[in-house]
């Protein structure tokens, strides 16, 4: 029954999260950092949206990915899964930027500084979502459940 | 996954929204785009049924209140009048004086100004081709031709002599009919010299007749409601018989004032000041002098600009009914908070000199905000603002000594009657000598004074308002 709270929790806080990137008024990417014109035009161009399902398919499928791909008792030690956690933190807003570069780039947009400040707040983002994906699936995982925090 | 590509799948955009979303991000608003969004519509007709008639056709209507619905959720919000593209676009009715006076503005030596002013109209009209054209003297006479022979005919006085009674012009007759037979949508031009000649006037004194105009005027335009007036001046050659208020014909041989008024509902005539469709109809060539007269406030597109090089302090923009300036603070080092607004002053049709002049604002606040307003030039577009000045013709910068917690601003451009009416304006026509006579008018300020009085004078063209906090 745990397993399944826990599983539910986690989707419903990544469907807010989705559902919060898509807000004009109180948009989930606009309460850390904020620079009018730079996030007129992210949400303008819908980035935002996608910049989150960057995200959480990142954090989701790291998460997956370390539970059920790896999933080996030579890596189920707090610091394997704190190393994919390093991975998918890093490879998500490295990802994100690069898309908003581009993004910005075509419709002859110059927002570099901001658009670089703007990802400092992925990384915290992303490690939380890849939290709330482990503690949903692991569950299941025949080697790595116990990883980081034993049940 | 399948939960993520559910969410991508049915995000409230759709193809439809997506297509009109990017076509009003990239700025291409225009025709060819439009045909694309169109396109989309036809191609699943079942899907976007809310968008097809049962012609099978597109719904305008239904579609311009979508296209205004996403426009509002872009920031800045925008406007794409899309109606322009259906049948149901504003149609034109051109009426033409044709009174004694009139006639020698159309002399065959001269540079025939007045008939290209008309000419124009119609051209630059987006339905110009299906305008209807009238014949105004003691009354009002349909145009016998098309509109297409009336645009080539090289002497229109010659070709509709005998329309009616040309020695007196009953604008109380006109105006109601013109006003009485306007449809929703409806465009009316008069094309005038505005001269108040009414019969029988033997021995009735100037002051006199100019008091009646005046009344007249009042009376007549005080009853339509909704109204908006615009009065373009003009001058044209004029070679033939003059006729003073005292009836006792001169010949005259040089320039004289004509008029174009423009008449039509407010929210049309805002419509078509905001549209790039009516740009070059609104804009009449030749125009030395114009007013809009308006009943109520006009609605005008602005917006604030962030990336601005004079901007001072912080702020945040919230979204919603109401601009607000929300998290504002003053500048640490001058304690001076400064911001610009965009606004399209042009949809006014204010003279750039009123527009420009900081003394015809009224500016309410609690901190003592100033403003200046100043043109937008071509070189102060960046790559970042330039979305928020799209379709914006004067930048509004206020500065203000803010110190919090919260203030609101109210900035309304006052509707004074311009200097250049009463400069066009003369009490006495007799002495065609005179070095004013080419370029006034008799009683031309009492007619549109009447006008003004009818419409409320003192009313302010439009208010802003912008809440601190």
């Amino acid at each position: 029954m745990k397993r399944i709270v826990f599983l539910v929790m986690g989707i419903v806080i990544t469907l807010a999260f989705l559902m919060m990137s898509y807000s004009q008024n109180a948009n989930i990417f606009e309460l850390l950092y904020f620079s009018q014109g730079f996030n007129d035009q992210l949400y303008n161009l819908s980035c935002y949206p996608m910049v989150a399902v960057i995200i959480v398919s990142l954090a989701w499928g790291g998460a997956l990915v370390y539970y059920y791909g790896i999933n080996s008792v030579k890596f189920d030690r707090w610091y394997h899964w704190l190393g994919v956690l390093a991975v998918v933190t890093c490879v998500a807003p490295v990802l994100c930027y690069m898309l908003i570069s581009v993004l910005l780039k075509d419709n002859g947009l110059d927002y570099g500084g901001e658009a670089a400040q703007f990802v400092m707040q992925l990384f915290a983002m992303t490690a939380v979502l890849y939290v709330v994906a482990s503690y949903s699936v692991r569950w299941w995982s025949s080697n790595c459940r116990h990883t980081p925090f034993p049940q | 996954m399948a939960v993520l590509a559910c969410l991508c799948a049915c995000h409230r955009g759709g193809a439809l929204e997506d297509a009109i979303k990017k076509a009003m991000v990239q700025r291409d608003t225009t025709a060819q785009r439009f045909d694309s969004i169109c396109g989309i519509i036809k191609a699943n007709p079942d899907q976007y049924s809310a968008y097809v008639t049962q012609d099978g056709e597109i719904n305008y209507q239904a579609l311009a209140e979508l296209v205004e619905e996403v426009g509002a959720s872009l920031r800045p919000a925008m406007h794409w009048n899309v109606m322009a593209y259906g049948g149901s676009s504003f149609s034109l009715t051109v009426y033409f004086e044709r009174s004694g006076s009139m006639v020698p503005y159309d002399d065959a030596g001269g540079h025939g100004q007045l008939k290209k002013a008309v000419n124009d109209l119609i051209n630059y009209f987006p339905a110009g081709d299906k305008a209807k054209i009238n014949i105004v003297n003691d009354d009002i006479y349909p145009y016998k031709g098309t509109v297409d022979s009336f645009l080539q005919d090289r002497n229109i006085y010659a070709s509709t002599e005998g329309v009616g009674n040309a020695t007196y012009t009953d604008f109380q007759k006109i105006f109601n009919k013109i006003l009485e037979a306007q449809t929703p949508g409806n465009v009316s031009v008069l094309v005038s010299d505005l001269i108040y000649s009414p019969a029988d006037t033997k021995d009735v004194s100037i002051d006199k007749i100019l008091n009646e105009e005046n009344s007249l005027a009042t009376n007549m335009f005080k009853r339509y409601k909704g109204k908006s007036i615009i009065v373009h001046k003009l001058t044209g050659d004029y070679n033939g018989k003059y006729y003073p208020y005292n009836n006792n014909a001169v010949d005259y041989n040089g320039m004289r004032p004509f008029y174009l008024l423009i008449i039509a509902d407010t929210k049309v005539m805002d419509a078509m000041a905001q549209s790039k469709d009516y740009q070059q109809f609104m804009d009449v060539q030749g125009s030395c002098g114009t007013y809009r007269f308006n009943q109520g406030e006009s609605s005008v597109d602005w917006n604030v600009v962030p990336d601005w090089k004079d901007n001072a302090g912080r702020w945040r923009v919230s979204r919603g009914d109401r601009c607000e300036l929300t998290g504002a603070e003053a500048d640490a080092t001058t304690g001076v908070l400064k911001f610009a607004v965009a606004a399209n002053l042009g949809a006014l049709r204010c003279p750039e000199a009123v527009l420009c002049n900081d003394a015809n604002y009224t500016v309410e606040s609690l901190s003592g905000f100033k403003v200046e307003i100043a043109p937008i030039q071509p070189d102060m577009l960046t790559a970042n603002n330039k979305s928020y000045l799209d379709g914006k013709t004067h930048i509004i910068t206020f500065t203000g000594d803010y110190k919090g917690p919260r203030d609101n601003i109210k900035l309304s451009l006052r509707n004074d009657f311009p200097e250049w009416i009463e400069q066009s304006t003369c009490k006495d026509d007799t002495n065609v000598m005179a070095p004013t006579f080419s370029s006034t008018t008799l009683g031309l300020s009492s007619f549109l004074g009447g006008i003004q009085q009818a419409f409320g004078a003192g009313n302010n063209y439009f208010t802003m308002e912008i809440a601190i906090k």
